[in-house]
């Protein structure tokens, strides 16, 4: 038996990967996944003001930073009981919307499809289509996408002022109104990329593609020249012949926080989402109700100041303690829901959201990387009406506030948290103020979930068990690895713990015979 | 044909992703009109599993040029000085940045992280977080104030937090281009960083007759109260909008001064230090008693419309 142990750093995820692997006659037996760079972003915001979190958290991330902000903006609002005006809420779901879509696009056509315009799949049937959409910096989908999720920024722009990182969020509400030349403006974005979306991605206009509600239904309408021929569709039958729709299970629990926050039923003590957040019980099949009680981070393997079992981010601690060489092997924390592992993202979302296409899709085949990457595209439906419904909305209510100051006194010491449905899934600050300061803070992203390392009971995270079984045919050019981890849409950069993955990372290989 | 290769060392990727925003020239326009190769960008190369360390390999075995290298992020030198908590083949990225830019006939610091140490070089600084040829204002980072590309320029500071999107693509089109470049005090383009963000806010008016707001969410200046740094901060935010509509001060986020070596500052962000009833920095360069005088005349100046607030900024 041949055994090798490889490490293979990934690109086009945002930030830096390393995946260690043990593969055995060519299957994956065994893989640890840990991002390489340490920032101590919670660090910095210690002892801070509270807003200068909307400055700083932002920047945790250069994909994301909306979806920071507002998680950011919510765990304060959530401390001080500071009312917010439905103008704002709407305000804020149509830049974090504008930002999904941005991100879902880029993420797809610009740092997922490249891999397929790959010289190994040269001889394959599609190459020559896929090649004409996809190829990097030339394909017609790639140049288009580059056009578009320019455009569809502008939204965060008329709002924001920029993207990325900007703090249009504070406590209250929004800096800027809606005003009938923004609305306007930005409807003409949408607009655009809406049509671009239903001719050149999906083939379909947009009611007719988000009725289809059964995997019959879909492949048979993918049968049709026009479905087959649009992006969605080449890449669907393009994955679907490399089996991707089998592989890259990992672990079959999911959570969402529910998708942005409920206009009309936003505020103090109100939980009320677009779509519905929940633990997806793998198990039984059922979808729970959130409970944040449930989370906890575990640091077993972890370069952090060991402590006992699991700890919910309030009673959590971020205290280095770098041990290379030990059986503890990365800077990310396990978070943990109960005890189970699971995994966050649009597939996540809108399974426990209600997706009737994507349910029965996965009750066939369960949670494969093309489903995944599906999934991601298929959000940017939800995202295109969401948004529309935000700004219809705005329209009717054109003059009502988009701010109201907090009263004077409530800004007072206490704990709260934010939890946001970001582009990549779950995302949570748990904040602490003391003295009018930050005393703590702790944030766990999407990528946290789903690039866990092993926990306390040395169980693997969700990437490092979606990889066991997995067959790579070049172990020197093992892009099979990079299409399971892509298929996540990894945010290495916001995972903010991460630091380096050990003295070995990016030497290359070692090859055990007979081991 | 210009060869050019961009690295991430402490980043957030915002940089990239602002230059994906660019429209005159875009990304593909620079590259395909400027004849730039594109040797290596993290988030957009592809290719072989191992195509970086081969370019790596080539470029250090002189058998590569390396015309033009990007650094977006701080140079992270943490655990004492080591670099490894920004790692590359066992050895900190800091490094591979030194023995790149060796090579390289010139070095562009895409973003203040990487001119400046940025956001993450905040206090307490956890990872030990410099820029490239300076530690905040102070001459001096990665490499010495004296140090020199092969083209023999210091690391032109192109930035912000994130750089202008433009900023980042026309310093490269006039390196590409042989336009002269000519750098100010902190080696930013003096093209892109002459300005003031100020200059071309539409909430001037207010400023102009100090109607200042006092809470976020109004019409008026930011500058007095919520700690807009607008008229201290020199970039194009306001000349060049972002993505072709807007600016944080337009939209009324102050500005946070993002493009200076100080970003960001230690104080509460959204509010004006002051003495008195005086901010403590004023606009660039203007005299305090002389200032005092001016805005007591402008305030006693100021027409009702802009008293009241009516104008749209």
């Amino acid at each position: 038996m041949a055994r090798i142990e490889l490490n293979v750093d990934l690109n086009r995820v945002e930030g830096d990967l390393s995946v260690q692997v043990t593969l055995e006659d060519g299957v994956v037996v065994e893989a640890r996944t840990a991002g390489t760079m340490y920032r101590g972003f919670e660090q910095i915001l210690l002892g801070r003001a509270p807003r200068d979190a909307m400055v700083i958290t932002p920047r945790v991330c250069g994909i994301c930073g909306t979806a920071h902000l507002y998680a950011a903006v919510l765990a304060l609002e959530q401390i001080w009981g500071t009312p917010v005006p439905p103008n704002a809420t709407r305000i804020r779901n149509l830049c974090l919307f504008a930002e999904g879509l941005q991100n879902d696009l880029r993420q797809t056509f610009l740092f997922f499809t490249p891999d397929f315009c790959h010289p190994r799949y040269a001889q394959h049937p599609l190459h020559d289509a896929m090649m004409r959409a996809f190829e990097p910096f030339k394909g017609e989908v790639y140049r288009e996408t580059l056009a578009m999720t320019r455009r569809v920024l502008e939204i965060v722009a008329h709002f924001g002022g920029q993207w990325p990182h900007s703090s249009y969020m504070l406590p209250g509400g929004v800096v800027t109104p809606p005003d009938t030349r923004r609305l306007i403006a930005c409807r003409a974005a949408l607009d655009e990329l809406q049509r671009w979306y239903e001719q050149r991605v999906v083939g379909a206009r947009l009611e007719d593609w988000l009725a289809l509600d059964s995997a019959d239904a879909y492949f048979a309408w993918l049968e049709q020249p026009v479905p087959a021929s649009s992006a969605l569709g080449l890449m669907t039958r393009f994955l679907r012949s490399q089996g991707l729709h089998r592989l890259g299970i990992g672990t079959p629990h999911m959570l969402s926080f529910g998708v942005g926050c409920d206009p009309e039923r936003w505020g103090p003590s109100q939980d009320a989402h677009l779509m519905r957040s929940g633990f997806l019980d793998g198990d039984s099949g059922a979808v729970e109700p959130l409970d944040t009680a449930q989370i906890a981070e575990h640091v077993r393997h972890s370069w952090f100041r060991p402590y006992e079992g699991g700890r919910h981010p309030y009673e959590g601690e971020t205290v280095p303690d770098y041990q290379p060489g030990s059986d503890r092997y990365s800077w990310a924390k396990a978070p943990r829901y109960g005890d189970r592992v699971v995994q966050t993202g649009p597939l996540a979302e809108l399974l426990i959201g209600g997706d009737a296409l994507l349910r029965d899709l996965h009750a066939r085949e369960g949670a494969g990387a093309w489903l995944r990457q599906f999934a991601r595209v298929r959000r940017v439906a939800y995202e295109l009406q969401h948004a529309r419904r935000m700004l219809d909305e705005l329209g009717a209510a054109l003059h009502e506030p988009h701010f109201i100051a907090p009263v004077p006194g409530s800004e007072v010491d206490g704990q709260g948290c934010g939890l946001v449905m970001a582009a990549r899934g779950a995302l949570g600050h748990w904040v602490r103020l003391r003295d009018g300061v930050v005393e703590k803070y702790q944030i766990i992203t999407p990528t946290a979930w789903n690039a866990s390392p092993r926990d306390s009971a040395g169980v693997p995270g969700h990437w490092e068990a979606s990889l066991v079984g997995l067959e790579v045919a070049d172990a020197d050019d093992p892009i099979e690895i990079g299409h399971l981890i892509r298929s996540h849409d990894p945010c290495l950069v916001c995972t903010v713990h991460f630091a380096q993955a050990g003295a070995h990372a990016g030497a290359g290989r070692r090859l055990v015979v007979g081991a | 044909m210009a060869s050019l290769l961009w690295l991430q060392t402490g980043a957030c990727g915002g940089d990239s992703l602002a230059l994906l925003n660019a429209v005159s020239p875009s990304l593909e326009q620079l590259l395909a009109g400027y004849s730039i190769e594109l040797l290596w960008h993290p988030s957009l190369s592809s290719g072989h599993a191992r195509r970086f360390d081969h370019v790596v390999d080539r470029i250090l075995a002189g058998e590569q040029a390396l015309d033009i290298l990007c650094v977006e992020g701080s140079i992270v030198t943490a655990p004492r000085g080591t670099g490894l908590y920004d790692p590359w083949r066992g050895r900190g990225k800091m490094d591979l940045v030194r023995d790149l830019a060796e090579r390289a006939g010139v070095v562009v610091a895409m973003g203040t992280c990487a001119a400046f140490g940025g956001v993450h070089a905040a206090p307490p600084n956890p990872s030990d977080c410099i820029g490239l040829q300076f530690d905040h204002a102070r001459p001096g980072g990665l490499f010495a104030p004296e140090w020199r590309s092969r083209g023999g320029l210091p690391v032109v500071n192109v930035a912000g937090c994130p750089a202008h999107p433009h900023t980042m693509t026309q310093t490269l089109a006039a390196l590409v281009g042989d336009l002269p470049i000519e750098l100010d005090g902190l080696n930013r383009p003096a093209s892109h960083f002459s300005t003031v963000v100020h200059q071309g806010c539409t909430r001037n008016e207010y400023h102009e007759y100090d109607i200042e707001e006092s809470q976020p969410g109004g019409k008026a200046c930011l500058f007095f109260n919520l700690g807009c740094q607008g008229p201290m901060t020199q970039a194009v935010c306001n000349s060049d909008l972002w993505n072709g509509v807007s600016s944080k001060t337009r939209a009324g986020v102050p500005c946070f001064g993002c493009t200076s070596p100080t970003f960001p500052r230690d104080g509460d962000l959204f509010r004006t230090e002051k003495v008195g009833e005086v901010p403590i920095h004023l606009p660039l360069g203007v005299e305090r008693p002389r200032y005092m005088a001016y805005k007591n005349l402008a305030r006693a100046a100021a027409p009702q419309r802009v008293r009241d607030k009516e104008m749209e900024p």
